[in-house]
């Protein structure tokens, strides 16, 4: 069994904005200048993680079921001449790296997931077994347009993020894993976004034989 | 964060890969023997584009087929694999892969055939894969580009050493594909030239391979036994590391540190790049004073998400059988006097460093030792 202490919770859920409002809107977040090359979900990824403030000695660990959806789609139309820029932004680590080198941010552990049914269990199994004193653990989808209409892509932006402690002092929920016999479970990102969003507690098997309990203080 | 070679208590059971030369023991006597398997082909396949260093497995045409012509080579893999209940609580799975189906995505995008469809996303192929090998649910997916593999190691040991599992799989590969060397030719670094990790010449220059490996670990069990898996990411920029080669010390002293007196040799990341191969290069030197730096690059091509693990297996092979290859492509003079440009025994030495780089700056990195 792994517990922590739930110190932070971030979320951002925009519904049907465009990414030049998403833009817009968070751009105050950034340096100057710099949220010009950013995609939607790198800006709304460094939105939730802006007052977490990442430090070097965090663990790091970001989910996306699908990730770069709109620079993928711009970087496939650009052949036959490939986009350089959008061939790096098109990577699935992409959001986090946009707002980390942004912000020059150096950080020893970064681990990033994708998957689907069982991506919140490994996820946060990941964070809950880093060396730092502090995880945080981030995640996120912008929408596409035609990899969601193929059914490669995400039907809808949001982003959340949370911090993980092993300390007490400020904390406003408990998170536990614990290992069990057997049985089946999954918990995607978009499920427990909405667990964060509305606060509600929380025990099930999220992956085959991973119970998450989640409870708030 | 990394644990160290007298304490890590996790061994590694087996390791196989394919590459453009075949299995581990393959590549490895292939390698020793100064054989190259990259050859310049257009980097759009059947549409073109310019020449560039590239390396197939079983000479595939990577214009993606359905099903994707690259799942014959992870067939011939996963054939390998120890029996084991493989994905369930005490036997988790870590699947990492840079690229997993872009190759498909990009030829549904050309094409409109929707048969591709079923293997563009990671998850699709993750779900793919676990059928097709009768895993469990219990698939970790980890992209973190070219440092996939080395996460996927990492994890798998601290799951072991904090008691989450008996044994854990890592399961890497990635295959070339318009997306993928079309990008690296629009970043200019796949280009006509055949790369020669650290040698000291005008231009860089890399090449790209398939790859797919695996990797068992336990705890208490194997030959070999591997410790300090250590990370470190410099967010300084998407392509360039910082100038003063921080990153690579970063990673790479709680290595040196876990390595203690014992001789190894350090099988680095050389994709042929001039910048990073200097710096890579001269933080070895720093840290592993003596030790022979090898990269096999030059070769099989840089294999991406996979390379972590591929380059293990061929690793494994070369402590089991020798000699070790030395950094194919390249002649003197080099970045340092350590680059080994031939092949050399590896009796003498305990154990083998072996480092990866990626994007972001990113750098990952273990300790694979006899004992």
């Amino acid at each position: 069994m792994i517990e922590r202490y739930l110190t932070g919770v971030r979320l951002d859920e925009p519904g049907l904005e465009d990414p030049s409002g998403t833009r817009e809107r968070l751009r105050d977040l950034f340096p100057r200048g710099a949220t010009r090359r950013m995609t939607q979900l790198g800006l709304l990824i460094g939105g939730v993680l802006h007052d977490l403030a990442p430090a070097e000695a965090d663990t790091l660990v970001y989910a996306s079921s699908f990730a770069e959806n709109q620079a993928l789609e711009d970087y496939l139309a650009s052949f036959p001449n490939p986009s350089p820029t959008l061939f790096q932004t098109s990577i699935h680590p992409s959001a986090v790296q946009q707002v980390l080198i942004a912000r020059q941010q150096a950080v020893r552990e970064f681990f990033p997931l994708t998957g689907r049914r069982q991506l919140i269990a490994h996820g946060l199994l990941t964070a809950l077994m880093g060396s730092g004193l502090r995880a945080l653990f981030c995640g996120g989808e912008e929408r596409g347009q035609w990899l969601h209409e193929h059914q490669m892509g995400s039907d809808e932006s949001f982003a959340f993020a949370i911090a993980l402690s092993r300390e007490s002092a400020g904390a406003i929920g408990r998170l536990r894993l614990e290992q069990t016999g057997a049985g089946d479970g999954q918990l995607t990102l978009r499920e427990f976004f909405g667990v964060l969003r509305d606060r509600r507690p929380l025990r099930q098997l999220a992956a085959p034989g991973i119970e998450l309990e989640l409870s708030w203080l | 964060m990394s644990s160290s070679a007298n304490h890590s208590s996790v061994r590694l059971e087996a390791a196989a890969c394919r590459t453009a030369l075949g299995d581990a023991p393959a590549t490895r006597a292939a390698l020793a023997a100064g054989q190259r398997a990259l050859a310049l082909l257009p980097v759009l396949g059947a549409e073109g584009g310019g020449l560039a260093p590239l390396a197939t497995w079983n000479r595939r045409s990577f214009d993606e087929t359905t099903p994707p012509s690259w799942l014959p080579c992870v067939d011939a893999l996963a054939a390998e694999i120890p029996a084991g209940t493989w994905g369930d609580a005490r036997h988790p799975v870590y699947l990492t892969s840079s690229n997993f189906g872009v190759g498909s995505q990009y030829a549904f995008q050309r094409t409109r055939d929707p048969r591709h469809l079923a293997y563009g996303t990671p998850f699709a192929v993750a779900e793919l894969l676990r059928q097709r090998f009768g895993w469990g649910e219990n698939v970790a997916v980890l992209s973190h580009a070219c440092v996939s593999a080395q996460l996927g190691l990492l994890l798998a040991a601290r799951t072991l050493e904090q008691g989450w599992a008996e044994q854990a799989l890592i399961f890497s590969f990635d295959f070339i594909s318009p997306f993928v060397a079309g990008g690296f030719h629009a970043l200019k670094i796949l280009n006509t030239e055949m790369p020669a990790p650290y040698a000291v010449r005008a231009t860089g220059s890399i090449g790209l391979g398939d790859g797919a490996a695996f990797a068992v670990l336990s705890a208490g069990r194997g030959g070999l036994r591997l410790s300090a898996p250590t990370l470190h990411n410099e967010m300084h920029h998407f392509t360039a590391n910082r100038p003063d080669g921080a990153g690579f010390a970063a990673c790479l002293a709680p290595v040196a540190a876990a390595a203690g007196g014992r001789r190894v040799w350090v099988k680095g990341h050389g994709t042929g790049t001039l910048e990073a191969g200097k710096l890579e290069a001269e933080a070895v030197a720093a840290l592993f004073p003596g030790s022979p730096l090898v990269s096999w690059k030059g070769s099989i091509g840089h294999t991406l998400g996979s390379c972590g693990l591929v380059e293990l297996a061929v690793a494994v092979a070369a402590m089991a059988a020798g000699p070790v290859p030395g950094t194919v492509g390249t002649v003197p003079p080099c970045f340092t006097p350590a680059v080994a440009t031939e092949p050399f025994a590896h009796a003498g030495y305990d154990g083998v460093v072996l480092a990866s780089n990626a994007f972001g700056g990113a750098h990952a990195a273990c300790l694979l030792t006899h004992d």
